[in-house]
């Protein structure tokens, strides 16, 4: 396989992640902001998701006030921001078309249909309840894409570098939404949380799709313990770090197999999953979360860096 | 000319249909109403979900249109075929032969049989072939002729394409969308198969392999990337036959051969498929500011090291001003009359052949000398005076740079009109291979003009494309 | 006249080259007027090398480095014996057909004055060539003959395009001999560009230089240095030819390199 197919892969995949990821933070901010109480308290939920989204310098250069219909629009459609979900798509798709003899039918169709579809969407028409339908048609394409894929492609090398991108991604995404949110999940002298505390673990746990699950798995309210527990370190939990790193690491190992050596990558997914796996809660917080979380997201650049370089990426 | 009521393929002058078209006569005849329209928009589907487009030169960058298909397919009978086919053989021959010794000796230059000049001089000559031996001797081993009709018996050669053609992708595509859009049209005739084209383009491409190779040559397709106008073909092809699809910065030269990044390191390419232009295909021998190339890549060729197709310099045989000499290089290096007609090419250069075409403009087609793809050219007849005087100065400040040819009245097919059948012009590319043996597939690709009377075909011009029927006996 | 040639070139690359690709027409041949005793060329990668015969009978040298640092340095050297044939080299086997060199490039224009009034003359092709360089000369200009030549002017820098410098207010070598070439292609006798080196002496500054070489269908190749004003003599050893001074490069990268050379070109 050529280098840059494995990179295409490896990027498509990604890119497909970050669509579904940044529809889905979205989401969080739109829902919040309206069911918010306070005067300019609307504004401060999208600010606050966009942060966790990383692209509030970007729309601060470009707007005055944050309101519903200007954030939607560049987390959506604005091609200057490089993650909203309109640049994705594309990156996705130019990838997706650079490789695609690399891809199944139905992987390219899912891809191409979703792009075309997205690229005639007029951004003035989407307000309101029309919003809440494209973020969760765009969810919908992403599922539809990894269908086609876990459905379709051949288990060689590159569905490991597909795999390998999705996981890198999500690990990524959520290890920057909690290191944005780190502070309200800090153990404190009064267990039971405010409302605003209330306010933003929600936001927190519907961000990573796990509102729902966390009560499947704590038969509890919300606790700042539990949450990060969940997000950080229970395997069961797609989105957590210790899933993603697990993923990350079986699908570097594959592909050591495959090729019969191990790469420096191979190491560093090694060196990703050594730093969740065995971990307790009680030791992250002892020596903190932020330089935890920021240890994480090093760690998982650096796999992205050393699979570069051991697979001869361009 | 152009008043004359062009041939119909399907009917004869008396409203009763030709032989070949019986069958597509009688199901055509079965439709319901609306059934060609609801296969029209089923046909356009399956072609965008393919991702079949083509990029549009001059519009935004990114903007992809689905060419425009069309359902009725264009027959050719059995024994049109033999002539045609027979015809265009002899053709990519005598033009093989003409490359190999333009590349040599010269001897038709010695022999006077084509001007000197208009050879060393033309920019289509490529001075760094002198003296290569190409394997199997072939230099353009993928040809496609493109043919108009004019009579029962009437066809012509309206150019020869040795550089890059393109289209091959829309033949096998539009017999694939065809086949599944009637099926039962297929079972009322006998139809010659098109999808061995992409084996034995991979056949061909492995007869021409370096000598030095053992085993089976890696083979590669070099394109210029996702936003030329033909990517779809050229991944098409790569995946069809199990090539690689390979961009510039994907190749690379390493002790004077060439080699693909890998996965797993450097493996070494032994043919390319290039569909890049000469001019960018490497930036040490040819244009220094090429980006879409591999430095280095001619001189691994030259070294014998890998085989380039097709190879550099064939331009000089599709020139539009050594056309006119096709029938000569026929005679030169076959001994045999050309079996396929050119059209009458007058020559600007040629003071009262200049007079004449001046003075009767409007009823002739002017073409650009380098240009291809409907650019630069203008049909009189549909043309403005306005376009008439801008050529004719155009033609008075460079002779030179234009051919001149009658409007030739094009062949017309049933197509379908929003709803309804009626006549289109149309004009058909056989696609050729020369490697060890010319292996050329039956029909080809027909360009249809969608526009009421118009005589322009490209796609680039609001073209479409038909599936092309070669009956078998 | 046995000739010592060290002829070195540095190519300064742009910063941070992932790779550098070099065509080498280094490497001289042997012919009617020159027998190559001994030659090697020195650069890194040239153990690896693709070696070839380019379009115009070149022998060339395909070297590749990858993530080259710093000036890439290059040598070619050893000793030429060579003969006078009062500049005549004659029909070469394996060559390609002289018409080839009837090609008019971009650098070899030469206007209609220069060469009109050989048009129609009946003079013989050897007397037409031998009046073209004289017309050559006149137009661009003569080195003084009492002109002291310096150490400098013998072996000093230049770059690729340059040659041997007449002088500080004449043309750079490689017009004299576009010109020529342009002339007689206009004449429709095949010319083409010759590029070697100069044996220092008699007058002449030594080092790299190029010349002319004009077809004559009884003679073969004749060489016309239109610079000098002389046809070449055993002082001259031909390195490589081309249409003109592009294709006939000693040396070509990518990326574009800045290249400066410099050949001590001694007779012992």
């Amino acid at each position: 396989m050529l280098g840059r197919t494995a990179a295409n892969l490896f990027w498509l995949s990604r890119y497909v992640e970050r669509a579904e990821n940044m529809a889905r933070l979205l989401e969080v901010g739109y829902r919040m902001s309206l069911t918010s109480r306070r005067e300019g308290g609307a504004s401060e939920h999208l600010i606050s998701m966009m942060q966790a989204a990383e692209v509030d310098e970007g729309f601060d250069a470009k707007h005055e006030v944050a309101d519903v219909d200007t954030v939607a629009h560049y987390m959506m459609f604005d091609p200057d921001n490089s993650s909203s979900v309109y640049s994705c798509l594309q990156a996705a798709r130019t990838n997706a078309r650079s490789v695609r003899t690399a891809l199944t039918g139905d992987m390219w169709e899912s891809m191409n249909g979703a792009w075309l579809e997205f690229s005639q969407i007029k951004p003035r028409d989407v307000r309101g309840a029309k919003l809440l339908g494209l973020l969760q048609w765009v969810k919908q394409r992403s599922h539809e894409f990894r269908g086609a894929l876990l459905g379709t492609i051949l288990r060689d090398d590159g569905f490991n570098f597909l795999q390998a991108g999705n996981f890198v991604e999500r690990a990524d995404n959520t290890a920057r939404i909690l290191d944005m949110k780190y502070y309200v999940l800090l153990p404190r002298a009064t267990q039971v949380g405010g409302d605003l505390d209330i306010q933003q673990w929600t936001l927190i746990l519907r961000a990573a799709s796990a509102h729902r699950a966390y009560r499947h798995v704590y038969h509890d309210r919300y606790k700042a313990h539990n949450i990060a527990d969940f997000l950080i370190l229970r395997p069961e939990m797609p989105r957590s770090l210790i899933y993603c790193a697990n993923f990350v690491q079986q699908n570097l190992d594959n592909l050591a197999k495959i090729y019969g050596r191990k790469e420096k990558c191979q190491e560093a997914a090694d060196s990703l999953l050594a730093l969740v796996e065995g971990a307790s809660m009680e030791a992250i917080f002892a020596d903190g979360l932020h330089e935890f979380l920021n240890e994480f997201i090093a760690r998982n650049n650096r796999v992205t860096d050393t699979l570069s370089e051991s697979y001869n990426f361009y | 000319m152009g008043e004359k009521t062009p041939f119909d393929e399907m009917y004869n002058p008396d409203g009763s249909v030709r032989e070949p078209y019986r069958a597509l006569a009688e199901w055509l005849a079965e439709q319901p109403d609306k059934g060609l329209a609801l296969m029209q928009t089923d046909a356009e589907a399956i072609f965008r979900k393919l991702g079949i487009t083509f990029a549009v030169y001059g519009s935004d960058e990114g903007t992809e249109k689905v060419i425009p298909f069309d359902v009725i397919p264009r027959i050719i009978a059995a024994t049109e075929w033999r002539r045609l086919s027979k015809g265009i053989e002899q053709r990519v021959k005598a033009l093989n032969a003409f490359l190999y010794d333009i590349y040599h000796r010269q001897e038709i230059l010695k022999a006077g049989r084509i001007p000197e000049k208009l050879i060393l001089n033309n920019e289509a000559f490529c001075p760094q072939m002198m003296g290569l031996e190409p394997a199997k001797g072939v230099y353009a081993h993928i040809i496609g002729v493109d043919i108009v009709r004019v009579g029962p018996d009437e066809f012509y050669v309206l150019e020869d394409n040795l550089r890059t053609p393109s289209g091959v992708s829309y033949m096998l595509e539009d017999r694939e969308a065809m086949m599944l859009l009637a099926p039962d049209l297929f079972h009322r005739s006998k139809v010659a198969p098109v999808e061995t084209y992409p084996e034995n383009l991979r056949r061909t491409l492995e007869s021409v392999a370096p000598e030095s190779v053992r085993g089976t040559p890696n083979i590669a397709v070099l394109t210029p990337g996702i936003y030329n106008s033909a990517y779809f073909e050229h991944s098409f092809l790569a995946d069809q036959m199990g090539a690689q699809l390979c961009e510039g910065p994907d190749l690379f030269v390493d002790g004077g051969k060439v080699y693909m990044r890998t996965t797993c390191g450097p493996e070494q390419v032994d043919v390319i498929y290039r569909r890049i232009d000469d001019d960018y295909l490497d930036p040490l021998t040819f244009r220094p500011d090429s980006m879409l190339g591999v430095p280095g890549l001619f001189d691994a060729y030259r070294a014998g090291n890998v085989t380039l197709v097709n190879a550099p310099g064939t331009g000089i045989a599709d020139d539009k001003a050594v056309y006119t000499y096709v029938p000569d290089i026929i005679e030169f290096y076959l001994g045999e009359k050309a079996l396929l007609s050119n059209v009458p090419t007058y020559n600007c250069t040629d003071e009262d052949q200049r007079a004449w075409v001046l003075e009767n403009i409007a009823d002739l087609v002017v073409k650009e000398v380098h240009g291809s793809g409907g650019y630069g050219m203008m049909v009189g007849p549909t043309s403005t005076k306005a376009m008439h005087a801008e050529f004719r100065k155009k033609i008075e400040a460079r002779p030179d740079n234009y051919i001149v040819q009658p409007t030739l009245n094009l062949s017309t097919c049933p197509t379908h009109i929003s709803g309804d059948v009626a006549p289109r012009h149309v004009d058909l590319r056989p696609y050729v291979l020369i490697g060890d043996e010319v292996r050329i597939t039956p029909g080809g690709l027909t360009r249809v003009a969608l526009k009421k009377g118009s005589l322009v075909v490209n796609s680039s011009q609001g073209g479409g494309t038909k599936d092309t029927w070669v009956l078998e006996d | 006249m046995r000739i010592e040639i060290d002829h070195s070139l540095t190519c300064s690359l742009p910063p941070g080259a992932a790779a550098l690709v070099m065509h080498l027409m280094l490497t001289p041949q042997s012919g009617p007027s020159q027998t190559v005793e001994s030659w090697s060329v020195e650069a890194a990668g040239i153990g690896n090398a693709g070696r070839f015969r380019d379009g115009y009978g070149n022998a060339v040298h395909l070297v590749n480095q990858t993530r080259p640092e710093g000036d890439i340095t290059i040598g070619a050297r050893g000793m030429v014996v060579t003969q006078d044939t009062n500049g005549v080299l004659g029909k070469i086997a394996g060559e390609p057909v002289p018409s080839l060199y009837k090609r008019v490039t971009g650098l070899t224009r030469a206007p209609v004055t220069l060469y009109g009034k050989y048009r129609s003359a009946k003079d013989s092709r050897l007397d037409v060539l031998h009046g073209l360089m004289a017309r050559v000369g006149e137009t661009l200009g003569l080195r003084e003959e009492t002109e002291p030549m310096t150490q400098m002017q013998a072996t000093g820098e230049q770059t690729q395009s340059q040659s041997t410098e007449p002088g500080p207010e004449l043309p750079p070598t490689a017009d004299y001999v576009h010109l020529f070439i342009g002339a007689a292609r206009a004449l429709d006798i095949p010319a083409r560009y010759v590029c070697g080196y100069l044996a220092a002496g008699e007058g002449v500054a030594g080092g790299l230089h190029a010349w002319a070489e004009a077809y004559d269908d009884k003679l073969g190749w004749i060489g016309f240095d239109a610079q000098n004003q002389i046809c070449p003599t055993e002082r001259y050893v031909r390195l490589a030819v081309g249409l003109d001074a592009e294709s006939a490069l000693p040396l070509r990268t990518v990326p574009v390199g800045e290249i400066v050379q410099r050949a001590a070109v001694k007779a012992v």
